[in-house]
């Protein structure tokens, strides 16, 4: 159930490139949180930056442990990155729907692009947890190999990992999309009858392909979608993506996660008239 | 001898107050488009222990709203052009009102329309339903037969559009005024000679923000509503020459307020009571604090009710 509370950092663990992992105490509200699910933080930092930030869950832990991935993009996130351990911070969560529970009859291919890895790396956990962790492979991108952080952490859940930075610095040369047709390749000839699951969270250029893979492969697929919100609880009504069954449908209360079907037709029209529109 | 807790109690300051035909247990509400329909804040702050709230603006049809972006951060404040999405009246009667009817605290439901026979149709049926304690107008619509000019905006309209609603609407009719204007006043005057009850002063002002780095809007629709505690200067302002101006209808202060101390300012101009609006995103359960930090202003100045901070702003010109 979601709660308001008032918590400390615990720690700050820089990860280089701007990227920081936020250990939260406090925490036993988020006890029970589901891969996928947000949070709004906010720190102890007057009228400006104003309002709290959205930020996925990476790990929840017991002992009310929570742990929160981000990368330095404003000033909010500035402001987190250099929040020492004792920092007060209020959180609302846990927000939001889920992945799709790891199951051992579907094979999941978790597609995560930089900053986007958290709900991927949690599920990643919980399939570790389940005794499943032979059954997903994470497919994670970046531009540079310093946008791909915790490697290690998720070499200890024992899942296969495949990288790729379009720089070549580490892993396949190109993006995680050429990853994912590499990898679907290899599970068509490998195991033809072997069913197959997409969840992805990253830059919305990068959802987009992968939904148009898993479109065209004929491939169960979920987007966790990021959107400027206000609230995380349906209220300011800012975080619309457009939908195939309704006009609009919620990031913060529908989502975060969608079928790629129901939030890719009229979206990935809507950007592709915005970029015209900007040529003009 | 140690004070009993009667006596700590007598001590409590008196908060209540009466604005446009409505008494409150207190002088806060939470303002309209930031709270949704009150059931999204159950749990995360005691709804019985608000004056009051004001819902989500209702037309009389389901509207789906703007296209995203609809929202972006600006200085101490935020730009929002929803698009005064809602469930329409009949959704709102039928899914909202049960659990606005036992929430325990006063229910203003905020409304408009795109015509004046909208508005009339609108707020006569919300009028009409049991819980529902008055209704606060949103004249920041676009009146489409006037070439999308706001209905807010022209005095003569205004008036005409308050009167037409206040013949058929029988509860306490709140007035919401947009601050996109040159005479606040002349605004003021035109609901009060028309029947309204009270003006809720101000709504968001009009707005806009630039990505630079893609040279776009950052919202979809170019211009949106500023609020936050950037606009609160500007609010206090417009809520001091409503009350100076002496126009004969109790004034709801909103604009910025983030504490206690903001909200007394809001008093102090004239208010009789206030609204907290962007805050309840900052803070769920910041409309509770505010509440007690009144509270306990009042203790530490000798207050012994709200009231007497409401047109007290020592000023001699």
């Amino acid at each position: 159930m979601m709660r308001y509370f008032n918590t400390r950092v615990i720690e700050n663990r820089s990860l280089g490139g701007g990227y920081f992992v936020l250990r939260l105490g406090g925490c036993e509200p988020l006890a029970g949180s589901r891969p996928g699910q947000f949070v709004m933080l906010r720190g102890d930092w007057g009228r400006d930056p104003l309002l709290p930030r959205p930020l996925s869950l990476l790990s929840v832990a017991h002992e009310g442990r929570a742990d929160l991935l981000a990368r330095v993009v404003g000033k909010g996130t500035a402001l987190m990155e250099r929040s020492p351990p004792g920092s007060r911070i209020s959180v609302l969560g846990p927000l939001g729907n889920s992945l799709p529970v790891p199951s051992a009859d579907v094979t999941d291919l978790l597609v995560a692009g930089g900053v986007g890895l958290p709900p991927l790396f949690m599920q990643a956990e919980s399939a570790a947890r389940l005794g499943l962790a032979s059954g997903s492979e994470m497919l994670y991108g970046g531009r540079t190999s310093r946008d791909l952080v915790l490697l290690g952490e998720m070499r200890a859940l024992g899942i296969a990992i495949h990288l790729a930075t379009e720089d070549g610095s580490l892993g396949r040369r190109g993006r995680v999309t050429d990853e994912l047709e590499a990898r679907i390749e290899h599970w068509r000839a490998a195991a033809p009858t072997r069913c197959l699951r997409i969840m992805a969270c990253g830059p919305s250029e990068m959802l987009w392909a992968v939904g148009r893979i898993a479109q065209t492969d004929g491939i169960e697929c979920y987007l966790s979608l990021e959107q400027h919100m206000a609230c995380g609880i349906g209220v300011c009504l800012g975080c619309a993506v457009a939908a195939q069954t309704r006009p609009y449908l919620y990031v913060c209360k529908d989502g975060p996660v969608f079928p790629a079907a129901e939030v890719m037709a009229r979206a990935t029209a809507a950007a592709s008239s915005q970029r015209q529109g900007g040529a003009r | 001898m140690t004070p009993s807790l009667d006596s700590r109690e007598e001590e409590a300051p008196a908060l209540r107050v009466t604005c446009g035909g409505i008494e409150f247990s207190n002088p806060v509400l939470t303002a309209s488009g930031t709270f949704g329909y009150g059931q999204e804040f159950d749990g995360l702050l005691s709804l019985r222990g608000l004056g009051g709230l004001v819902t989500k603006g209702i037309s009389p049809q389901p509207r789906f709203g703007n296209p995203p972006p609809r929202i972006c951060e600006t200085a101490a404040g935020m730009l929002n052009s929803i698009g005064l999405e809602n469930v329409g009246v009949e959704a709102f009667a039928r899914e909202k009102l049960p659990f606005l009817r036992s929430c325990g605290t006063r229910v203003l439901v905020n409304f408009f329309g795109t015509t004046f026979d909208e508005y009339v149709d609108c707020g006569s049926r919300l009028a009409a339903l049991d819980g529902v304690d008055g209704l606060e107008m949103n004249v920041s619509c676009p009146n489409i037969k006037a070439g999308g000019i706001e209905f807010g905006r022209d005095p003569t309209v205004l008036g005409d559009l308050v009167k037409a609603c206040r013949a058929v609407i029988r509860k306490p009719l709140w007035v919401k005024l947009t601050p996109n204007t040159s005479d606040i006043v002349a605004l003021a005057r035109a609901c009060a000679d028309n029947g309204a009850d009270a003006v809720s002063i101000i709504n968001t002002i009009t707005g806009m923000a630039i990505d630079v780095r893609t040279r776009r809007p950052r919202i979809a629709t170019v211009f949106g509503g500023l609020s936050g505690p950037a606009i609160k200067p500007v609010a206090l302002r417009m809520v001091y020459q409503v009350h100076r101006a002496k126009i004969p209808i109790p004034i709801c202060g909103i604009g910025g307020i983030q504490d206690g101390t903001d909200a007394i300012e809001f008093l102090l101009a004239g208010a009789s009571c206030v609204q907290v609006g962007t805050q309840s995103f900052v803070d769920p359960a910041s409309a509770e604090r505010i509440i007690r930090e009144i509270e306990d202003f009042c203790r530490t100045q000798g207050v012994t009710d709200v009231c007497e901070f409401i047109g007290g702003l020592r000023w001699e010109p």
